[in-house]
């Protein structure tokens, strides 16, 4: 399908725009990493625009098409309240993209700070930095939030919250272990002789060599995210109802999943959907941005 | 020893903890080191020639320390400065070249970058004034086109050309000392004479004094005005390069010397090895550490007794860490 791109070493007789081309051709051509992108820029799109799309409100409930089955009007037709699902789904991916990316940012910034400070100070510093990283480690991730969420009570904010602080630990654990294996790296000990200040070898030197695994394993935590969120709020501790979550519309139809399926299924599938999408995204990336593992893995599982 | 040095080093002492206890790498080293000299410090690997100098800058790497000795820069004790006031003697006062051209460049930038982070962070100049001199120097370092190159990322770069611009980086600042660790070992057999050259050429343009960490004697004799000898963390032998080998006076550079091998001898003839292993740095012998594998006759008791100091010989000039360095006078005129 696709004939592996040598490195070019003749570079100054190309001009950058095709090399620029050709980097990205390389990206767009692994298979999973595309599809999952597509899906990914495509729901982006979905929830930005959920004003525009959605054909009713997410709260608007028809008293008297209560539980309908899928219609023109209604395309998968409406819950107990009369509320249209695929307006509901379309607002749900919202709020799903929302806490994914807020996560995705607070724990890959507190993460990779904790572990990158941790493996590069050494030492005591890294002793104590890793050892309450571990406490935190041993709690399965979602317990965490959950327990997290209990005490500081439901909304948006606190999952988010609660979710960061449940996968931080993890991102920093990758982080240090990335960063243990640049800083015994001969230009690290030369930029160190050359006059440079720790934070200044840390930052520049560091963390640039160090992001290929860690932006994977973000991707990868993204995907959690929006499950813990899901499963929080199937649970009533997450965000809200009459809030359209795909993790509350999963639990307003568990009572009807026999009548009406679909309002279960079609939340569960977006979920599904999105957390395979952010998976492929991630694995694709951790083809891509590793040279020696560029050898199309999604392309042999699709 | 030290007039008009530029760089002196006097009872520099690095160790190590270990589980057998501390291990000193670096033990009471001294040398002095003038304005436009080659130092060439030579020894075999583990002999404490890399460590003495990262001692010197005061990047001895965790949980090895310095514990003692003095580093003249320019006449005043930089053992002693603040962290940050070290930071701008590297690169600016000492510079460094570290032995592997292919690593140590940070692959994730271009070439250009790193240089001006050097320059700017020391100097505060511009990014288009630093620009201007990166370009100065790499032209400085025979880089044909730098123009060209300065946007290369180190991976475009040949092992020769990494050098080249590692050299350009070290000079960027115009140190007054210059250290290459091993410069060469990395590079093809052409393209290291090409490289020493160009050390040899800035080290007079520039008036730098440069200190050439090496175990290639060929390089040293070439190169080098004076030469310090190390064993086992310590320096056993310095000598003005114009005496040559053939004059040393200590049996570890008598038997260095021999092991070189030889173009002008048959091919079937075995390579000769110096006997017995280096010591171990943890368990080193009360008296001298190359005893048990001297060829002058072991089992002499002020060898095994005590350590000798590094002593002037016939000269002052010429410092030998044997007691019986004019047994070794008789033995044999040159090698």
């Amino acid at each position: 399908m696709s004939a592996e791109v040598l490195p070019d070493t003749t570079a100054d007789t190309v001009p950058r725009a095709r090399i620029v081309r050709r980097i990205l051709g390389r990206y767009l051509r692994h298979p999973g990493l595309s599809l999952g992108l597509f899906v990914l820029v495509l729901l982006s799109f979905v929830a930005i625009a959920a004003p525009w799309l959605a054909p009713h409100g997410p709260t608007e409930a028809d008293l008297m098409n209560t539980l309908a089955h899928p219609s023109g009007e209604y395309l998968l037709g409406t819950d107990q309240y009369g509320r249209d699902i695929l307006s509901r789904l379309i607002w749900g991916a919202r709020i799903s993209l929302e806490v994914a990316l807020a996560v995705v940012a607070l724990s890959l910034t507190f993460g990779s700070a904790i572990g990158a400070i941790a493996g590069y100070a050494g030492g005591w510093v890294e002793r104590i930095m890793m050892v309450c990283n571990d406490i935190l480690l041993a709690f399965p991730g979602f317990l965490l939030a959950l327990a997290l969420v209990a005490a500081r009570g439901s909304s948006l904010e606190n999952v988010i919250l609660a979710v960061s602080i449940a996968y931080t630990p993890r991102v920093a654990a990758v982080m240090r272990s990335v960063v243990i294996t640049i800083r015994p790296r001969p230009f690290i000990e030369a930029s160190r002789a050359i006059g440079m200040s720790s934070s200044r070898v840390l930052l520049r030197h560091v963390l640039p060599n160090a992001l290929p695994p860690v932006i994977v394993v973000t991707t990868v935590s993204a995907a959690t995210a929006i499950l813990a969120e899901a499963g929080l709020s199937f649970l009533g501790l997450g965000v809200q109802p009459p809030t359209a979550t795909w993790g509350n519309i999963i639990s307003d139809g568990q009572g009807f999943i026999t009548s009406n399926p679909l309002i279960s299924l079609s939340a569960g599938l977006c979920i599904a959907v999105t957390v395979i999408a952010l998976n492929l995204l991630g694995d694709g990336l951790r083809d891509t941005l590793d040279p020696q593992m560029r050898r199309y893995t999604g392309e042999r599982m699709l | 020893m030290s007039d008009g040095a530029v760089l002196a080093v006097r009872d520099l002492r690095t160790v190590f903890p270990s589980e057998s206890g501390p291990v000193t790498t670096v033990d009471k080293v001294s040398f002095s080191l003038g304005a436009g000299e080659t130092l060439a410090v030579v020894g075999e690997s583990g002999s404490g020639k890399t460590m003495t100098f990262l001692s010197v800058l005061r990047l001895v790497p965790p949980p090895g320390r310095v514990i003692g000795g003095e580093v003249l820069f320019e006449g005043a004790d930089i053992a002693t400065l603040s962290a940050s006031a070290m930071r701008s003697i590297r690169g600016a006062g000492i510079a460094m070249v570290f032995q592997d051209p292919l690593t140590a460049l940070n692959p994730v930038f271009t070439i250009g970058d790193q240089m001006l982070e050097v320059i700017r962070a020391h100097t505060g100049m511009g990014p288009r004034q630093a620009r201007v001199r990166a370009l100065e120097v790499l032209e400085r370092v025979h880089i044909p086109a730098p123009a060209q190159r300065i946007d290369d990322y180190p991976h475009q770069l040949s092992g020769g050309m990494r050098q080249r611009v590692l050299i350009a980086m070290a000079i960027a600042l115009r140190p007054k000392v210059l250290i290459a660790d091993e410069p060469t070992t990395a590079l093809d057999v052409t393209v290291q004479a090409q490289i020493l050259e160009l050390l040899a050429e800035l080290r007079s343009e520039l008036g730098m004094g440069m200190v050439l960490i090496t175990h290639d004697l060929g390089l040293v004799a070439k190169y080098a005005d004076r030469v310090a000898v190390m064993y086992a963390g310590r320096v056993v032998e310095t000598s003005p390069m114009a005496r040559g080998f053939g004059q040393s006076r200590h049996p570890y550079t008598r038997s260095l010397f021999r092991s070189i091998p030889r173009l002008d001898l048959p091919a079937d003839q075995p390579l000769t090895a110096i006997a017995g292993q280096p010591p171990d740095l943890a368990r080193l012998p009360a008296g001298c550490a190359f005893e048990p594998r001297c060829f002058l006759g072991n089992g002499r008791e002020d060898c095994r007794n005590e350590r000798p100091a590094l002593s002037p010989t016939t000269s002052d000039r010429h410092l030998s860490a044997c007691p019986h360095w004019r047994t070794l006078l008789d033995a044999e005129p040159g090698a």
